[in-house]
C-alpha cells in the first residue's frame, strides 16, 4: 500500500509579506483548523506551522498525490481565498523531500537569517498544539521529534548560530571584545529611529545596566525612553551627560554632526579615558569619523557593523554546507524507518523473525533428543511451523485488516516493538530519549 | 642523559606543545584546544619542577645561580602564575603569549645548559632563595604584564581597523587586558621592590655594606622607576590603554636587556654568580 507524507507551504521567499499575512493562522485559530484538517478523508497525521516567515501544512495519508490535491485547497480555504489567490506562492514537497524540509526548517537552514534560533521554538509550540488535539500520530512525532534532534546536531557541530546576525547583536559582539561585561555599563541612544531603539534594546537585554536617550526634542526622549526603560537626558546638557556613557548609539542624521572629536575628548578627560564604544546607525552619519583616531574611542558606523555581519555570513556559508550533509544523512535515517513502517515489508519481518526462531529451536531439541525415526522428526518439525502460523495467524491478519487506515501505524509500531523487528529495536530507544 | 635533563627536555616539548594548542584554540571554532592547553602546561610543570627540584638536590642548594638555571627558573614561576590566572579565569589568548615564552626560555636554558656548579662560598646564605625568588616571582609577573600589553595592542588594533571579531574571538576584551595589565603592574612592583630590600640587606650582611655599583643592581632601579613612574601615571593621571601598554612594555624590554646582558656580559656580582 502507500504512504505519504506531504508538506504545503509558503515562506519568504515563496511569497511576499502581503501573502504570507493572508495565510497566517493566529493562535487561537491553530486547534479549531488543525481539527478541520484531520476531517479531511485521506488525512492521517497533521501539523500547521506558522510564523512571520513561513505558513506550512505538513500531513501524512495514504496517497501523496491526493495529499498534494487537498492541502493548498485547505490552506486556502481556511483563510476564505480562491486557490488561484495562492498559486505562484505555494510549494510543494512530498515524502523525502518533505522530510527534508522540514529538518532544513528546523535547523534554521530555511530562515531569512540562516542560523537564527527562533524557529526551533516556534516548531516546538506548534508540534505541541497538533499533539494536543491528537493530530499529530506516530509518523509526525518522529518526524518533528527527529527534526528538533537534527536541528541540536547543526547547532552543536556547525556552530552556524554562533555568530551575530543582526547589526544590533553584531554590536553586542564588538562591544564585548572592548569590555569586559556589559552588565553594569551605560549606554546612551542619541536620537530616535527603529534602528537605533532596536540596538539600545538589544544592548539592554545583553545586561547593559542603564540606558541614556536623548533627543532633539525632549518630548520625544521622554516618549523613547519609557519605551525602552531608560532614562532622558536634555540634549543642551550633553557635555555634563556623555561622560557617563560607555557606549554611544548615534542614530539621528542631520546637516551637521551630532558628536565631534572635541566633545568625545572632553569626555575621555572627565573618564579617565575610560574606553568608550560608539556606534553609528545613522545614514548619513551622525558622529564624525575622525573620532575614531582618539585614544580609547572606538567608532563603528553601519557599514563597518554590515561588514562584520558579511564576514559571519560567509563563514555561515561554510557551516550551512556542513549542515545540509547532516540533514542528508538524517533524512535517509528517517526514510529507512518511514518505508518500514508499510505493512508488508512488517509481516515480511515478522515471518522471518519467527521462522529464524523455529529454525533454531528445532535444531536444538532435534539434537537433544538424539537418534529418531524420519516419522518422529517431521511430527517434531509439523509441530513447530503449525505453532508458528498458529501464532502469526492474528497478528497478520489484524495488520493486513488495518492496512491503509488510520489504526495502520499503530498497529505496525506494536507489532514492531513487541517482535522487535528490524532497526527498530535501536530506534524505539530514539525515540524515548527524545521524550 | 640525566634524569634531570630529561624532565627538562620533556617540560620544552610540553610547553611547545601548549603553545600550539593555544594557537589553535585562538584561531579555530572546537572547544578540545582550549581544553588542553592548561593541561599540557600543567604537565609541562610538574616535570620542570621535578627537573629544577632533582638539579638542586644533587647541587646541594637552591638551582638558581648559574645563567641556565635563572632562565629555567624564570619559566617555571612564569608558567605557575599564568596557570593560577588560568584557574580562575581562562584565558586561552593570554597562554598563546605565556607558552611560547615558557617554551622559548626553556629551550634556551637547555641550549646553555652547564649543569650544576658548586656554589660560591658568598652566596652560600639563607637570603640567597628568598632573595632571588621575590626578584624573579616579580620578573615572571612583569612577563605576565607584557603578554597582556601586547594583547591589548593587537586586540585594540583590530578594533580600530573595524576588522570585526571574526578570526581572533577568544582575544580577551580590553578592558580585561587593561585590568590585567594594572594588577601585574601593582603586584609586580611589590615583588621587585622586596626583592630588592632582600638584596640590600643580604649585600649589607654579606659585606657590610648597602650600596653597591653593581649592573644588576643600577639596572634593578632603573626598572623599578619605570614601573613605579607607570604605576603613578595610571593611579594618579588615569594613564590607561594603549599608552600604558606600551609602556608596559618598554619596561620589559628593559628588564630583558638587564636579565640577558648581566648575565651574559657576566657583569658585577650578580653576572659572576651565575
Amino acid at each position: 500500500m502507500e504512504r505519504a507524507i506531504v508538506l504545503v507551504g509558503l515562506n519568504h521567499q515563496s511569497a511576499p509579506v502581503a501573502v504570507r499575512e493572508q495565510v497566517a493562522f493566529q493562535n487561537g485559530q491553530l486547534g479549531p483548523a488543525l481539527r478541520r484538517l484531520m476531517d479531511l478523508d485521506g488525512v492521517h497525521e497533521g501539523t500547521i506551522v506558522s510564523t512571520c516567515n513561513r505558513v506550512e501544512v505538513i500531513a501524512c495519508g495514504a496517497d501523496a498525490t491526493r495529499l498534494s490535491g487537498l492541502l493548498p485547497r485547505f490552506l486556502a480555504g481556511e483563510h476564505d481565498l480562491a486557490e488561484a489567490a495562492l498559486a505562484g506562492h505555494l510549494y510543494t514537497h512530498a515524502d523525502r523531500e518533505a522530510v527534508r524540509h522540514l529538518f532544513r526548517v528546523a535547523a534554521s537552514l530555511d530562515s531569512m537569517v540562516v542560523g537564527e534560533p527562533q524557529i526551533l521554538g516556534q516548531l516546538k509550540q506548534h508540534y505541541a498544539a497538533a499533539a494536543e488535539v491528537g493530530a499529530s500520530g506516530r509518523v509526525l512525532h518522529r518526524c518533528f521529534h527527529k527534526s528538533f534532534s537534527v536541528a541540536k546536531r547543526v547547532r552543536s557541530e556547525t556552530g552556524i548560530a554562533e555568530k551575530a546576525v543582526s547589526v544590533a547583536s553584531a554590536a553586542v559582539e564588538l562591544a564585548r571584545g572592548i569590555f569586559d561585561r556589559l552588565a553594569g555599563k551605560s549606554a546612551m541612544l542619541l536620537g530616535a529611529g527603529a534602528m537605533g531603539e532596536l540596538t539600545a534594546r538589544h544592548l539592554l537585554a545583553q545586561g547593559v545596566g542603564s540606558l541614556m536617550v536623548a533627543n532633539r526634542t525632549f518630548e520625544r526622549a521622554i516618549d523613547v525612553a519609557r519605551a525602552l526603560g531608560g532614562m532622558p537626558v536634555p540634549w543642551d546638557g550633553l557635555s555634563r551627560t556623555l561622560p557617563l556613557a560607555d557606549l554611544i548609539i548615534g542614530a539621528a542624521s542631520g546637516d551637521d554632526f551630532l558628536l565631534g572629536p572635541s566633545a568625545l575628548e572632553d569626555a575621555l578627560r572627565e573618564r579617565r579615558r575610560r574606553p568608550i564604544f560608539v556606534i553609528d546607525l545613522a545614514v548619513p552619519r551622525a558622529i564624525d569619523p575622525a573620532v575614531n583616531a582618539l585614544d580609547g574611542v572606538y567608532l563603528y558606523d553601519i557599514d563597518d557593523l554590515e561588514g562584520v555581519i558579511a564576514d559571519n555570513r560567509g563563514s555561515r556559508a561554510a557551516a550551512a554546507a556542513k549542515a545540509e550533509t547532516i540533514v542528508e544523512a538524517e533524512v535517509d535515517a528517517f526514510w529507512g524507518w518511514f518505508t518500514g513502517l508499510d505493512v508488508v515489508p512488517t509481516i515480511v519481518a515478522l515471518r522471518d523473525k519467527l521462522e529464524a526462531l523455529r529454525q533454531r529451536e528445532l535444531e536444538r531439541t532435534l539434537a537433544a533428543l538424539g537418534e529418531l525415526d524420519p516419522k518422529h522428526r517431521q511430527a517434531v518439525e509439523r509441530l513447530s511451523v503449525a505453532l508458528v502460523n498458529k501464532i502469526l495467524h492474528v497478528p497478520v491478519t489484524t495488520l493486513r485488516r488495518h492496512q491503509a487506515d488510520r489504526a495502520e501505524s499503530f498497529y505496525i509500531e506494536a507489532a514492531r516493538r513487541l517482535f522487535r523487528l528490524g532497526s527498530d529495536a535501536d530506534a524505539t530507544d530514539d525515540d524515548d530519549a527524545e521524550e | 642523559m640525566s634524569a634531570e635533563l630529561a624532565c627538562l627536555r620533556l617540560a620544552v616539548l610540553f610547553y611547545f606543545a601548549a603553545s600550539v594548542a593555544a594557537l589553535l584554540g585562538i584561531a579555530v571554532r572546537r572547544e578540545t584546544p582550549r581544553a588542553v592547553m592548561p593541561r599540557l602546561l600543567g604537565i609541562g610543570l610538574v616535570l620542570h619542577t621535578a627537573a629544577l627540584g632533582l638539579r638542586s638536590a644533587h647541587a646541594g642548594h637552591p638551582a638558581v645561580t648559574t645563567f641556565d638555571e635563572a632562565l629555567s627558573f624564570l619559566a617555571l614561576l612564569l608558567v605557575a602564575i599564568f596557570l593560577v590566572i588560568q584557574f580562575r579565569r581562562p584565558l586561552v589568548a593570554l597562554g598563546a603569549v605565556v607558552s611560547p615564552l615558557a617554551f622559548g626560555l626553556t629551550l634556551a636554558a637547555d641550549a646553555v645548559y652547564a649543569g650544576a656548579r658548586p656554589l660560591p662560598p658568598v652566596l652560600d646564605s639563607v637570603w640567597l632563595p628568598i632573595h632571588v625568588g621575590l626578584a624573579f616571582l616579580g620578573d615572571a609577573v612583569f612577563a605576565l604584564a607584557f603578554s597582556a600589553s601586547l594583547l591589548y595592542l593587537v586586540q585594540e588594533r583590530r578594533l580600530k581597523a573595524h576588522r570585526g571579531p571574526s578570526l581572533l574571538r577568544h582575544l580577551p576584551s580590553l578592558e580585561t587586558l587593561d585590568r590585567l595589565n594594572y594588577a601585574c603592574l601593582v603586584w609586580g612592583l611589590v615583588l621587585l621592590t622586596l626583592g630588592m630590600v632582600t638584596g640590600i640587606i643580604w649585600a649589607h650582611a654579606a659585606w657590610g655594606r648597602f650600596w653597591s655599583s653593581d649592573p644588576k643592581v643600577l639596572f634593578s632601579f632603573l626598572i623599578w622607576g619605570i614601573y613605579a613612574i607607570l604605576l603613578q601615571g595610571r593611579m594618579i593621571a588615569g594613564w590607561r590603554g594603549r599608552w600604558a601598554a606600551t609602556l608596559t612594555i618598554a619596561g620589559f624590554a628593559v628588564l630583558v636587556l638587564s636579565l640577558v646582558g648581566v648575565n651574559v656580559l657576566a657583569l658585577g656580582n650578580h653576572g659572576k654568580a651565575f
